[in-house]
């Protein structure tokens, strides 16, 4: 079958003038040009750096995607929208500085406390602080309608400052948070499984499950809920949304506010990883999930792009920056390298927004 | 209102997302397209060509010691000079400044650019 396909497609090729022949190769090479760039990249890392194949290092680059992923899942949300949300990542250093002070041994911001609270109790409370966060953005998107650029600016703002000041509070006087309790270490970084391999065991941390979870959630949420049909409704029109009895305002809340609970998981999820959390966790990450969610095929148009596109970004930006990391390359090279990354992956979006048109 | 209405489809599609202002043809697009990917290709060469991590040295008010670069990742770096300090005695490095993490400079590969933190026991 597949094969006969492929033959057709041939078939339909050949028919084609020259003219439309250059034509449809330089749409295929340009709209996969960031694909293309990723797989020529790695060719070329695992040919100077055999190790990148080998299998401690493609666990790592798994692991590092499925903690990145929750937060390229909520921002995906706000994307559909025709939005974006900057705030994400100043809300994963704010949740893992709370889990990081309360799930610990000192209690430097809390001295009066005794023991740790249980675990599910901290996780209501950040999904909480994630959830209001968000409900403020999303409040100001559909009420003011302001652009979510400018609001979650400001919320960025207000977070980092609230984090700073949370750090202030107690003995603790801005440092580091660390000596994390062992069960919730162990919760989020304890072994799911291990690969033996010739050179010792390759343990598989408990948070790729977590991650995998996450994703199925998403992906029903996205596909088989009214709110995620009403989400992909509002983003490609909000006006015809609104004339077909969809409540916009509620809607957009409602995505902002998942968004913010997906940012609380990442910091619950990062505090642990890191064993450690301080004002500069979390710093850019939005920038990150920003660029892989564009990468996967979530369209800035809005009201395009699917749950497997956004894994599909956060795994190849993940392959391309570990991989650079093997080559050594600089840390600051590293970021203009993610900003052409971003740009160019939105220059890519558009063309194939105005072939369309 | 009468006009908006009687719009077709592809025309209120337009109107949409963060495009909506766009005015530039495919083809000046392709041209951008093709310029970022050759800067960003550039951007990798370069970084690779320049690869290799540095380690600094931060004392603490010893004396200074001088930084590493060229490492590559997994390396190990050459053993750092001894730095001294009057009154006091080097407790080794470690990869905070609260000194809690120690790093192992014969023996723990560099992964990342680092800075390390010397740690001193009064005499």
């Amino acid at each position: 079958m597949a094969e006969n396909k492929l033959k057709a497609k041939e078939q339909a090729f050949k028919e084609l003038s020259s003219k439309d022949k250059t034509k449809k190769i330089t749409d295929l090479l340009l709209n996969n040009a960031m694909y293309i760039i990723i797989v020529l990249a790695v060719i070329y890392i695992s040919i100077k750096v055999p190790a990148f194949l080998k299998l401690p290092s493609i666990v790592n680059v798994i692991s590092l995607t499925a903690a990145k992923l929750p937060i390229a899942l909520g921002i995906g949300g706000c994307i559909v929208l025709t939005g974006t949300d900057i705030s994400a990542g100043r809300v994963v250093g704010l949740t893992a500085c709370i889990s990081a002070s309360l799930l610990t041994t000192t209690f430097k911001v809390f001295p009066d406390m005794a023991s740790a609270p249980p675990i599910i109790v901290v996780l209501l409370v950040i999904l909480v602080a994630g959830g209001l966060v968000g409900l403020v953005n999303g409040f100001s998107v559909a009420k003011f309608k302001l652009h979510p650029f400018i609001v979650t600016l400001s919320t960025q703002l207000i977070v980092y400052g609230i984090i700073l000041m949370y750090l202030m509070k107690g003995t603790n006087n801005g440092q580091t948070l660390s000596g994390l309790t062992d069960g919730y270490r162990n919760l989020i970084t304890g072994t799911l499984f291990s690969i033996p391999t010739a050179t010792g065991n390759v343990a598989v941390p408990k948070y790729v499950l977590y991650s995998i979870i996450l994703v199925i959630l998403m992906w029903v949420i996205w596909n088989k809920t009214t709110f995620g049909k009403n989400m992909f409704a509002v983003g490609s029109n909000e006006e015809a949304a609104n004339v077909s009895g969809v409540n916009v305002s509620r809607t957009i809340i409602m995505v902002f506010v998942l968004a913010g609970m997906m940012y609380a998981l990442t910091g619950f999820l990062d505090g642990a990883r890191i064993a450690s959390a301080n004002a500069n966790t979390g710093l850019n990450y939005e920038c990150d999930a920003i660029a892989a969610c564009v990468i996967g095929g979530v369209s800035f148009v809005g009201g395009i792009g699917r749950i497997s596109g956004i894994v599909v970004g956060v795994l190849l930006l993940q392959i391309i920056f570990t991989g650079l990391n093997f080559l050594a390359v600089d840390a600051n090279m590293l970021y203009i390298i993610k900003g052409l990354i971003i740009l160019i992956a939105c220059a890519i979006d558009m063309r194939k927004y105005l072939v369309k048109k | 209102m009468e006009e908006s209405k009687q719009q077709p489809e592809q025309q209120t599609r337009q109107l949409r997302g963060l495009y909506s202002k766009v005015k530039i043809s495919v083809r000046t697009l392709n041209i951008i397209i093709v310029v970022l990917v050759a800067l960003l290709i550039g951007c990798m060469a370069f970084g690779i060509s320049k690869g290799g991590f540095r380690v600094s040295f931060d004392t603490q008010g010893g004396t200074p010691v001088e930084m590493q670069s060229g490492i590559m990742y997994g390396e190990k770096m050459e053993p750092p000079e001894i730095p001294t300090r009057e009154g006091f005695e080097f407790d080794g490095w470690y990869s905070d400044p609260e000194g809690t993490m120690v790093f192992d400079t014969e023996s723990d590969p560099v992964t990342e650019s680092i800075t390390l933190y010397a740690k001193w026991k009064e005499k």
